[in-house]
């Protein structure tokens, strides 16, 4: 605690830094590479000055990829996309069903109630494939294969649970005399839930959405199975673009940045809801 | 279905039970029109469920409840034009105290002229026009009970419940509100049924105080009966500071009068009483009914004097009789000389006193006109 | 006295008109529910067929055919092993990592609050985006740690396309995206802890060993718990690291259950198989998961009570 002696501050400087430095390098690294040219990145050994280059930032957004070989079509920003469309569909999808459900289980205690609320949290923790890959088959039978519908639904098993667990959380902090008191002022049932249950768990609902934007946005198993090239998200969309042929360097690092700067700014500005999220509402940050 | 004459609320046997646990065993009690019935018992026996299920906001497991004439049973708590006022003051965190009130009102499509005129006159009738504007967070606990009363009144509503509003809030203020809500209740005009812990203030501030004890309500009786008449024990016990003296005896008919030995002492009961000769009784005796006198007396018992309580406006002595048991008894404070302990005479006031059947605890009724019955 | 709290609102089943409400409210989550246990189901059912997308005529009940087949299967063992030594080394280092950091970053101060928040962001970054990361970092050719690596002496260090060095690097991934997890948790949990102790134990002049040891941890116990039941069950099914380093390889060095069962359905397209190696992983993760639903509640208690 405070025995603070010169060499335990000089050691515990010390040890940060190189933890800081441990999990920073990667993305300072990758972010330097974006700037490079082939040239400097084939460079050994390798060199922190460099001229910048947007070269791979434009050939990723306008599409096309001058390689050695001559012009390459890349669909990444298809991709990004792609990404943009399926998490915040499935977001605002599991919020419109997830936060009545979550009032349904903080207020009323109901025949199932328990088990559904169980069932959901328990998935979590089960193997996706086993669920997917059935589910894979069903979906060719339904249509549902490879459409942004299909899609949304499945991601619906990242985000519903998220929601339900958190949002029940703050539900269940307000008290019920406060809806009473506002039903018995002259109000209904639906005016109470919009004017006062839904404001008062305003935060946990925002955490919640957020929270599960960033884990539908980075997940990669359901797309790889359920997904074709042209629907599916950038985790999946960037692998693909690593192993084709002929692509620059620059341009791998570049379309990984472009990949993780949306999940790192909402984590950056939803940081004090992190520790519950990640917790699924068991332990307040 | 034609409005019956009744009462303004009518309960009918009401049952309600949480989880095993019956805490209304078939409850009736009717309030009339512009009556304030305080609803009293010991913490924990439902009064505040008694409410809750006038309100609408749980449904009884069995009964009925008459609002207004017509059967309530169905209607949901926004459909029954009733005011409420909770304990733990439930405000809207999110509000303003000004929109806390209004709420009452934004659900009759009033315009918003009529509400802030409506508003503006109940916060000044509570003296809290000046904090209008703040939210809950920033009001004292006497401006949130009193934002919460306003809330309950602002709407006019002809029935009006009101949950110990004045347990959170500070002694000080407590005494005031004693002193100025009964006044405001009869301005209003409203029906009351007013939930308090407190036997002073169901007192004070009730036409009839309904005592609810095991899940039903014991009696309904202005304060007054409630205090000299109680239907049984456990009523006499919940009035007065400090509680009534209970004592076994037993007693005999001697000459053709009723008589009990206490203290060692004979002690003659008025010949109303004569019909609970034989019987085992419970004798109940208020402390303000002990008098201390000079000395031995025919009636009167021999007492040590242990100890003197100076409050304020009375002392409490505490007496031991010949057999050990002790007596409570209180007089006023003002005297010129304390009190010494020591060796003393107490004598019991007849109209004071009273006896209970000691199996069943119901109050043994003195005969009128030489008829006996309890 | 009853022992309930009767004056306290209380939630109870409204029986009136409205009583369908609840059910109304919940019903997607029921549905979702629904969705989730359909294929569930099915994927049993797939077990116990011998069942091959390219060969549908052959389709047919063997019971527990696929299980006993997987018991003979050497690379079925060689799964388990992969996967449970890729379990117990990520989340043993993890956890020990991760409390590390929590200690030194427990004192609520500026600058500690701005590390941790720059330390959750490799949390933040998709798995699979990670491996790539660090696959463009192990890169041979241009790789800043195979240089790196190479200044240090050792030639020809080969990272994930060695056996010998795969599993390391695959961990190692894991470890920098994971190890914030365990450190958000842990450094929440030791936020929360009561300072009476350790101010009893420093007027005592008790040694900080102790204190650790006899105080702190036995403290910190559901949160380590939780936490480490928590990745336990991520661990054991990792998918996205691996795949997107090696999809399995080089070889079978690194097909724990998720690579394994994923390529018997696409690769092989052995769909009974597939489903066997799933059950059997599902088995593992719903008793994990037991264990884990209780500590998790208590942790959920103990916050709602305090909020």
């Amino acid at each position: 605690m405070d025995r603070n002696s010169t060499i335990e501050r000089v050691l515990r400087a010390v040890l940060l830094t190189l933890i800081v430095i441990f999990f920073l390098f990667p993305i300072v690294w990758i972010l330097l590479m974006s700037f490079q040219t082939n040239e400097q990145i084939l460079r050994i050994p390798p060199s922190l000055s460099f001229v910048p280059t947007l070269e791979n930032y434009k050939a990723l957004i306008s599409g096309h990829l001058l390689t050695s070989a001559g012009s390459l079509d890349i669909a990444f920003m298809r991709n990004l996309g792609n990404s943009v469309l399926l998490s915040t569909c499935a977001v605002v999808l599991a919020l419109i069903l997830g936060v009545p459900a979550a009032y349904a289980f903080a207020r009323f205690k109901f025949w199932l109630s328990e088990d559904i609320a169980f069932t959901l949290l328990s998935f979590r923790f089960a193997p996706p494939l086993l669920v997917l890959l059935p589910l894979s088959l069903y979906f060719q039978e339904l249509g549902l294969d490879d459409t942004y519908t299909g899609l949304i639904w499945v991601y619906q098993l990242i985000a519903l649970p998220l929601i339900l667990w958190i949002v029940r959380g703050y539900f269940e902090d307000i008290s019920p005399d406060i809806e009473n008191a506002y039903r018995i002022a002259g109000h209904s049932w639906l005016r109470t839930f919009f004017k006062i249950a839904v404001p008062l768990a305003g935060p946990g609902i925002a955490a919640a959405g957020l929270l599960s934007f960033i884990f539908c946005w980075n997940n990669f198993v359901f797309a790889l199975v359920l997904a074709s090239a042209d629907k599916q998200p950038v985790t999946v969309g960037a692998l693909a673009f690593v192993t084709a042929s002929g692509i620059q360097y620059g341009q791998v690092a570049a379309a990984i940045v472009l990949s993780v700067t949306p999940t790192l700014l909402l984590a950056l500005y939803a940081q004090r809801w992190l520790v519950e999220g990640l917790s699924l509402g068991a332990v307040k940050g | 279905m034609a409005q019956i004459d009744m009462a303004q609320i009518e309960i009918r046997n009401l049952h309600k039970s949480f989880k095993d646990d019956a805490v209304l065993k078939g409850l009736s009690l009717s309030v009339d029109k512009g009556e304030i019935v305080t609803l009293f018992g010991p913490s924990g026996t439902g009064k505040t469920v008694l409410l809750r299920l006038l309100a609408g906001i749980h449904p009884q497991d069995a009964g009925t409840i008459f609002l207004r004439g017509r059967d309530a049973t169905g209607s949901p708590p926004d459909k029954r034009g009733i005011g409420m006022a909770f304990q733990n003051f439930a405000l809207f965190p999110h509000m303003t105290a000004r929109d806390n009130i209004a709420s009452a009102l934004t659900a009759r499509k009033t315009d918003a002229g009529e509400i802030a005129r409506k508003v503006e006159r109940v916060a000044q009738l509570l003296k809290i026009g000046h904090v209008l504007g703040h939210s809950p967070r920033e009001l004292s606990n006497g401006q949130k009970q009193r934002t919460a009363l306003a809330r309950a009144l602002v709407a006019d509503p002809d029935i009006l419940l009101l949950d110990d509003p004045l347990r959170n809030v500070d002694a000080k203020l407590r005494y005031e509100m004693r002193l100025e809500l009964p006044a405001l209740l009869k301005r209003v005009g409203s029906t009351v049924v007013y939930v308090t812990q407190d036997f002073k203030e169901a007192m004070a501030l009730g036409d009839r105080v309904a005592v609810l004890l095991d899940g039903r309500i014991a009696q309904c009786d202005t304060p007054a009966r409630i205090y000299a008449e109680p239907v049984n024990v456990g009523v006499a016990r919940l009035f007065g500071d400090p509680t009534l003296n209970l004592i076994e005896v037993a007693p005999q008919l001697v000459d053709g009068a009723p008589e009990i030995r206490l203290g060692g002492a004979a002690i003659r009961l008025p010949a109303s009483y004569a019909a609970a000769a034989g019987s085992p009784c419970l004798l109940g005796l208020r402390p303000e009914g002990l008098r201390l006198v000079d000395g031995p007396a025919p009636g009167a018992i021999a007492v040590d004097l242990v100890a003197v309580t100076p409050l304020n406006e009375k002392s409490v002595l505490l007496l031991t009789m010949q057999g050990g048991e002790e007596l409570l008894a209180s007089e006023a404070g003002d005297r010129d000389e304390p009190r010494r302990p020591g060796p003393a005479h107490v004598a019991i006031d007849p109209d004071t006193l009273l006896l209970f059947e000691r199996e069943s605890g119901r109050r043994f009724i003195p005969a009128e006109n030489g008829k006996g019955g309890s | 006295m009853t022992s309930q709290p009767i004056d306290e609102p209380v939630r109870v089943v409204d029986r009136r008109p409205v009583e369908w409400l609840p059910y109304l409210l919940s019903l997607p989550a029921l549905l979702v529910c629904i969705g989730i246990l359909i294929p569930f189901v099915t994927a049993l059912y797939y077990s116990a067929l011998r069942f091959r997308l390219n060969l549908p005529a052959l389709k047919g009940f063997i019971w527990f055919g696929n299980y006993t087949n997987l018991l003979y299967d050497s690379e079925f063992w060689n799964t388990v092993s992969i996967s449970l030594r890729y379990t117990a080394i990520t989340v043993g280092v993890e956890l020990v990592f991760g409390l590390v950091i929590a200690l030194l970053l427990q004192r609520q101060t500026r600058l500690n609050n701005l590390i941790s928040v720059l330390l959750l962001l490799p949390l933040m970054t998709a798995p699979a985006i990670a491996s790539l990361m660090w696959k463009l970092m192990t890169n041979p050719n241009f790789g800043i740690l195979s240089y790196l690596v190479s200044l240090a002496g050792v030639s020809d260090f080969r990272w994930a396309s060695s056996p010998s060095t795969a599993l390391f690097t695959v961990v190692l991934v894991d470890v920098w995206v994971y190890t914030p997890f365990m450190m958000v948790l842990l450094l929440a949990g030791l936020r929360s802890l009561p300072p009476q102790p350790f101010e009893a134990a420093a007027l005592d002049g008790v040694p900080r060993l102790f204190v650790f040891f006899r105080i702190t941890l036995p403290m910190l116990s559901p949160y380590i718990i939780t936490a480490s039941l928590f990745r336990l069950l991520d661990a054991i099914q990792q998918f996205d690291i691996i795949y997107a380093m090696t999809q399995g390889g080089p070889g079978n060095t690194l097909l724990v259950f998720q690579v394994r069962a994923y390529l018997e359905f696409y690769q092989y397209t052995n769909v009974g198989k597939s489903a066997a190696l799933l059950v059997v992983l599902w088995m593992i993760t719903y008793v994990l998961s037991h264990f884990f639903i209780k500590n998790w509640l208590r942790l959920r208690e103990r916050s709602h009570a305090s909020a």
